[in-house]
Parts: structure tokens; C-alpha cells; sequence
């Protein structure tokens, strides 16, 4: 059996509804779980450009690149290892004021992860952070001591090197 | 038809847009949210034939089985919510079996959809898994443009169900009506002709084979390539087997035909599908009745797969040599290729293998000369009496595979099942809607007492459009294959497979459809002709042993190599 890796699947389909059912129905279908998964038009007017995220090995992947395919509306679908692209997620991070003499302390965790602070008032601040899903997992292991009241992360988006 | 621009309702546009796709049938059912175009069609009928089913399951079928018969998308017309999943099942049996249909369903008014409305049912949602495409129209000017791109989608590449939801509203717009057959789709250019380099390796291989052997697929009557499939077999002598939907493809007593791959496929053409060194594939998807155990599948042969979907190569089984193409083009552009070639001893393995089969089991399930008759007798002697020329519509069970295997073909298109599916209560209505494409045909209709009851209700579609098939159900007062499962796999223990049957011939006269019942082999002869000779449809009902063994058997999980022949 080929090695289990983290697979970028980025599909371009034309831009009707339904589509975003029938690519989430080839993974249901055969129990693979989307890791990640993040929708946008291009910059092609009329088309959508789907960038999923799924574990798999070589031959499960190359299964579903071709199920993918049988989608009519699907035009082209590329399938890459993490070597092949860069890819970003970002983070919005919230954390309480309780701790005024932290702050300096967070702030130089933000500024070691180029991280940046996009609101703050007297209750919380919130941290926005853009990286690999590995630089958005350390910077919240390190912040979360400070206690973290909310975290949200976006899907993957990424392109081909 | 461009510049025909007159005003007309999305219920006539409908009409028209199946009238420009060549719709001469339409099998389907009535109600609320399809009532417009049900009102359009009152004058259409003089162009186009409606059906009118019991059920809307039973619609799906028959448009299926039509389309088995012409290649043509069977067309299936129902309502809004419960016509449109009565449909479901139907809808899938296509999808998995590669049938062209395109189903059109009424839906509730756009301004209501998502508000639970009477009889809205998410009829997207519900058939996305299960269709090629679908599509939901809302404004009649939509009509001419998605019908054009269903019918091309359900009928080119591979084929498959598509639906068209039509919202009430629509159907009553008026609209400027013109019709374009061209469709050009970016993301669908099915690819029809076969790389020139995979042919050459494919070709080198097959020349250059001591045990070359054949697999013919649904595909290849698809593509109607069978004189294909039977001259590359013929210059190099090369042994042919079926699948369940490749049967009639090649007669049967063709001297190259070997019989049927798979779980209850002949002894021969499973064992030495594990000794044959070069596999040519065409239009099949190595299913899993087909391979049994995969890891001890073909593991010796180099496989060339000849699909017309990518997505069925290196699916299941590796090919060595994948060729994406239509199965007709692909084997035309091969057989100059391939040289002549001789194969007898080969060839003698699977009349060695046959002639075990015949010992063990064919002999004894064809002529058991005493106790209660047995499946494969009736339907052997059914062969001979129709010189293997009439349609065979087998539901699904026992029967089936007993049908399958006994039967004598002699022309092509003359078995059709559920294979993928396996829809118990599919013969009545696709054996209806295969005599509705081919009447000049005889379609006959074998059902197991179980099967029966599912879709029983299309007996008053035939007696009402006196449609003629011959029916014939082969009652053991068991579901058959259920109770041979338990038999051998679980110590007989009998859960729920016991039928009390009604008196099918008192139903069947009920329905206003002559029947008759035999109990004993000495008329069997003559009750076949009778059905035989009837003009009108008919019933005939045999009581077979109740428990008779259909073998040989792959068991679940065995190899095609530990195939059973008791």
C-alpha cells in the first residue's frame, strides 16, 4: 500500500449550483473525510475553483481525481502533495484582556510568528495569523496559556509552484 | 428549427424539445405538479405514445428496458415528490447498469421551493448521487437548452440517467421556443477513439499471448462492436467470455464462446481466467460478482481494459494497457493489428472445464427427469422452442442466474437484467417497455415468485395497452437465492425467506391477463406453446423445486479459482 499523505485536490468547475454537492458526494460516497475545503470564483469569470484537502494514499487519490472528472461541469482537477504547492490557511484568534501584563508577552509571540494584532479593546484582542496549518498550530499552542476564547481557521487555499 | 420562434408554454416546450430529440415513447404518471405538461401532451399523442404505469418505479423500468432495446434514452415522466422518489430506485438501476434515461419530474412552483410544500420533495438533492447530471429548470426559456444537454449527456459516452425537476410555474410561462440539438459542454468531451500507441502495445501482447482470452462487456453492446469482438476472436482464435450484460453479444454456441464470467458464471471461464496470460476487456468494470477475491484475480495475465469511462481503469483491477475509447472504434483500429493465430489446445481447456460442468451440474439442473421440475429445465426448453431468438427480461434472483446461464442466444440485445442494482421487481415493467421498442420481438419475462410481487401492478399497464409479453414466473414459494445463502452459509437457518404466495393465475385474470399454472414436467411442452403462441400478453406459471441450488458458485470472498460446482 502507497504511503497515507495530505493530498491539495484544486478543481475548477463551471460556477452553478449543485456542484459544491456532487464533488462533497464523490468523497461521502467512499468515506474519505475532507480535511479542508474552500470555494472561490477565478479569475476566469464563470468558473469556481474548489481547493480540498483529504488523507489518502497515491491510487485512492487517483481514484477520485477520475470520479471527479465524471462531474460534467467539472473542467480540469489537479491532485498535488504538499512539495507541489504553496498553501496558506489563516487564523483569527481571540484572546481575553484579563492578563494586561501579558500583553507583552503576546505580542512578541505575534511578532516571532509574523502574526498581526487587527483589533483590540478593552475585553480582547484578536491575532490574525497566515501560514502552513503547522505555524497556526504553534502559534496557538503557545497562546493558548493566555486562554483563548475563540479560534477560527479558514480552509486551505493554495497554488501549484 | 433555429429560427421557429413562436410563443408557446414550457408545457408544449417540453413536447417540442422531446419531439426534436426523436421521443416517440414516454413511459410515466400523472399528478399535481406535472399536470401542465400532462395538459400539453393531450395533443401530442398522435407523435408521441404515453404509457400510462401503475407505479412510477414501474415507469423508470420500462423506460429502461426500451432503452436497452433501441439505445435511445427511455423517457419517464412523473410528478412532484412521491412520483419523483418512487423514481429513485429506478433512476439508480440505470445509473449502475450504463442505461440512457432521462427522467422529468414535476416540482412545486419556484416561489414555494423550500417551504415544504404539498408534495415538494428536494428531487436535486435526492438524485445527485445517482444521476449522471440534473438540473432544475424554473423558467420555461431554460426548457429547450437543458433538455438539448440531457439527452446528449444521458445517450453519449458512457451512458446514464440524467433529470430534469421542472417547476409548475414553468411549465405554464410563455416562452419564444427554438431548439438546438448542439451542445458543447467544456467539461464533458467523452474521448471515443483509442490511443494509436496503447493499441500497438495491446496488440503486441495479444499477438504474442499463448492464453489469450476475451471479456465481453455491456459496452460492447453498447457500442454495438459485437461482429468487432467476433472477427478480432475469430482471426486469432481467442476464447470469448460474457458478463451478466455482455450475454448475446456472441451467440452462444459460437465455437469461441466460453460463457459467463462471475459468481454464477460457467466453471471454465472463471478457473482459467486465473491461467490465461493476456485478458482483453472490453466494456466491462471488473465488478465484484465478476472477480470474486481480488487479490488472487487474474494475477498471472497482463489485462488490456478497453473503457469508454476513465474512472472504470485501474478501478478495481490493474490494466496493464488502459484504453479509453468507445469499444467499437477501439477493436476495428486493433484488429488489423492482430495477427491470425490458433489457440486449440487453449481453447480445449474450457471444453475440458465445460464438460465437468455439464457432468456435474448442468445435466442434473436440465433434465432431472423426476420430482418437481427445475428452473434451469423450463428455461432450457424455452431456448429451444425460441431458437434463442426472443428477449429475455430476467428480475433478479435464482432465476436470473438460471436464466442467464440456460438460455441459447442467438442474436444480440436479447438478455437484459439488473446487474449492478440487482432491483428485484425490474422484469415486468422493463420486459413492457422492451416489447414497446422492439414489437416485433418476443419478450419474455422470467420472474421469481418474490421478484413477482414487486411492480406486480404493471400487469394492468399490459392488459390496458395490450402489450404482449410473455411471462413466465418460476415459483418455488421461496425467495430463492436468499434461502440457498442460508443454506450454505448459515446452517440453514431459513430467516424470512418463506413465501405464501397468492394464486398468481387467479391475479393474473384479475388483471384481466390470461393465465395458466403447471405443476408437472409432461405438459410442459405444450404450455410453452400456448404462451408462445398467445397474441395478447399471458402468464405462465410453473412451480419448480423449492430447493433447487443455482451452481456453480463463487462464494463471497473466494477466488474465481475455488469456484463450486456443488
Amino acid at each position: 500500500m502507497a504511503e497515507i499523505k495530505l493530498y491539495t485536490i484544486i478543481i475548477y468547475t463551471e460556477n452553478k449550483p449543485g456542484i459544491l454537492y456532487r464533488i462533497a458526494d464523490v468523497f461521502l460516497k467512499r468515506k474519505i473525510n475532507i480535511e479542508s475545503l474552500t470555494v472561490s470564483e477565478i479569475e476566469t469569470s464563470g468558473l469556481s475553483r474548489f481547493t480540498v484537502v483529504v488523507k489518502g494514499n497515491k491510487f485512492a487519490i487517483e481514484k477520485i481525481v477520475k470520479q471527479l472528472y465524471k462531474i460534467v461541469e467539472v473542467t480540469k482537477v489537479i491532485e498535488n502533495t504538499d512539495d507541489a504547492i504553496i498553501f496558506r490557511d489563516t487564523a483569527l484568534i481571540k484572546i481575553g484582556m484579563k492578563h494586561v501584563e501579558q500583553r507583552r508577552e503576546i505580542e512578541n509571540f505575534v511578532s516571532l510568528f509574523s502574526a498581526k494584532i487587527v483589533f483590540i479593546n478593552e475585553d480582547a484582542m484578536i491575532i490574525e495569523k497566515t501560514g502552513t496549518e503547522e505555524e497556526i498550530t504553534s502559534l496557538y499552542t503557545r497562546l493558548k496559556p493566555f486562554g483563548i476564547k475563540e479560534y477560527v481557521r479558514s480552509g486551505r487555499i493554495a497554488l501549484i509552484k | 428549427m433555429k429560427n421557429d420562434t413562436k410563443k408557446i408554454s414550457g408545457a408544449q416546450a417540453v413536447m417540442e424539445s422531446l419531439l426534436a430529440e426523436g421521443v416517440d415513447v414516454i413511459f410515466g404518471y400523472p399528478g399535481g405538479a406535472i399536470m401542465p405538461v400532462y395538459d400539453a401532451l393531450y395533443d401530442y399523442t398522435d407523435k408521441i405514445r404515453h404509457i400510462l404505469v401503475r407505479h412510477e418505479q414501474g415507469a423508470g423500468h420500462a423506460a429502461e428496458g426500451y432503452a436497452r432495446l433501441t439505445g435511445k434514452p427511455g423517457v419517464a415522466l412523473v410528478t412532484s415528490g412521491p412520483g419523483a422518489t418512487n423514481l429513485v430506485t429506478a433512476i439508480t438501476d440505470a445509473m449502475l447498469d450504463s442505461v440512457p434515461m432521462v427522467a422529468i419530474t414535476g416540482q412545486v412552483a419556484a416561489h414555494l421551493l423550500g417551504t415544504d410544500a404539498f408534495q415538494e420533495a428536494d428531487v436535486i438533492g435526492i438524485t445527485t448521487p445517482i444521476t449522471k447530471w440534473n438540473y432544475q429548470i424554473t423558467k420555461a426559456s431554460e426548457i429547450p437548452e437543458v433538455f438539448a444537454k440531457a439527452f446528449h449527456l444521458a445517450s453519449t459516452g458512457r451512458p446514464g440517467p440524467v433529470l430534469i425537476d421542472i417547476t409548475k410555474n414553468a411549465q405554464m410561462e410563455m416562452m419564444h421556443f427554438s431548439y438546438d440539438k448542439k451542445v458543447y459542454i467544456t467539461g464533458y468531451q467523452p474521448n471515443f477513439t483509442a490511443n494509436e500507441r496503447q493499441l500497438e502495445v495491446a496488440a503486441t501482447l495479444l499477438n504474442e499471448a499463448k492464453k489469450p482470452y476475451i471479456f465481453l462487456g455491456h459496452g460492447v453492446l453498447i457500442a454495438k462492436a459485437e461482429e468487432e469482438v467476433k472477427k478480432l476472436a475469430e482471426k486469432a482464435e481467442i476464447p470469448v467470455a460474457s458478463t451478466l450484460h455482455g450475454l448475446s453479444g456472441l451467440p452462444t454456441d459460437h465455437p469461441l464462446y466460453v460463457g459467463m464470467l462471475g459468481m454464477h458464471g460457467n466453471y471454465g471461464a472463471n478457473v482459467l481466467t486465473n491461467e490465461a496470460d493476456v485478458i482483453l476487456a472490453v466494456g466491462m468494470r471488473f465488478d465484484d460478482r465478476v472477480t470474486g477475491r481480488l487479490s488472487d484475480y487474474a494475477k498471472q495475465a497482463k489485462i488490456i481494459h478497453i473503457d469508454i469511462d476513465p474512472a472504470e481503469l485501474n478501478k478495481n483491477v490493474h490494466a496493464d494497457v488502459p484504453i479509453v475509447a468507445d469499444a467499437k472504434q477501439a477493436l476495428a483500429a486493433l484488429l488489423p493489428k492482430i495477427k491470425q493465430a490458433s489457440h486449440a489446445e487453449w481453447i480445449h481447456k474450457f471444453r475440458d472445464h465445460d464438460k465437468q460442468e455439464f457432468e456435474k451440474v448442468k445435466q442434473a439442473d436440465m433434465h432431472p427427469n423426476e420430482g418437481q421440475m427445475t428452473m434451469a429445465e423450463v428455461i432450457n426448453r424455452l431456448a429451444e422452442k425460441t431458437n434463442g431468438e426472443a428477449v429475455i427480461v430476467a428480475d433478479v434472483g435464482q432465476h436470473q442466474m438460471v436464466a442467464a446461464r440456460y438460455s441459447h442466444f442467438t442474436k444480440t440485445d436479447s438478455y437484459i437484467t439488473s446487474g449492478g442494482l440487482g432491483t428485484m421487481g425490474f422484469a415486468l415493467p422493463a420486459a413492457l417497455g422492451a416489447k414497446v421498442a422492439a414489437p416485433k420481438r418476443e419478450v419474455i419475462a422470467i420472474i421469481g415468485d418474490g421478484s413477482f410481487q414487486m411492480n406486480i401492478q404493471e400487469l394492468a399497464t399490459l392488459a390496458q395497452e395490450q402489450i404482449p409479453v410473455k411471462i413466465i414466473v418460476l415459483n418455488n414459494n421461496f425467495l430463492g437465492m436468499v434461502r440457498q445463502w442460508q443454506e450454505l452459509f448459515h446452517n440453514k437457518r431459513y430467516s424470512f425467506v418463506d413465501l405464501k404466495n397468492p394464486d398468481f393465475v387467479a391475479v393474473a385474470k384479475g388483471f384481466f391477463i390470461d393465465a395458466e399454472k403447471l405443476e408437472t414436467r409432461d405438459t410442459l411442452d405444450e404450455a410453452l406453446d400456448r404462451l408462445l403462441a398467445a397474441e395478447k400478453p399471458t402468464l405462465l406459471e410453473v412451480a419448480v423445486q423449492k430447493e433447487e441450488k443455482v451452481f456453480p458458485m463463487v462464494p463471497t470472498g473466494a477466488s474465481v479459482s475455488e469456484i463450486r460446482l456443488e
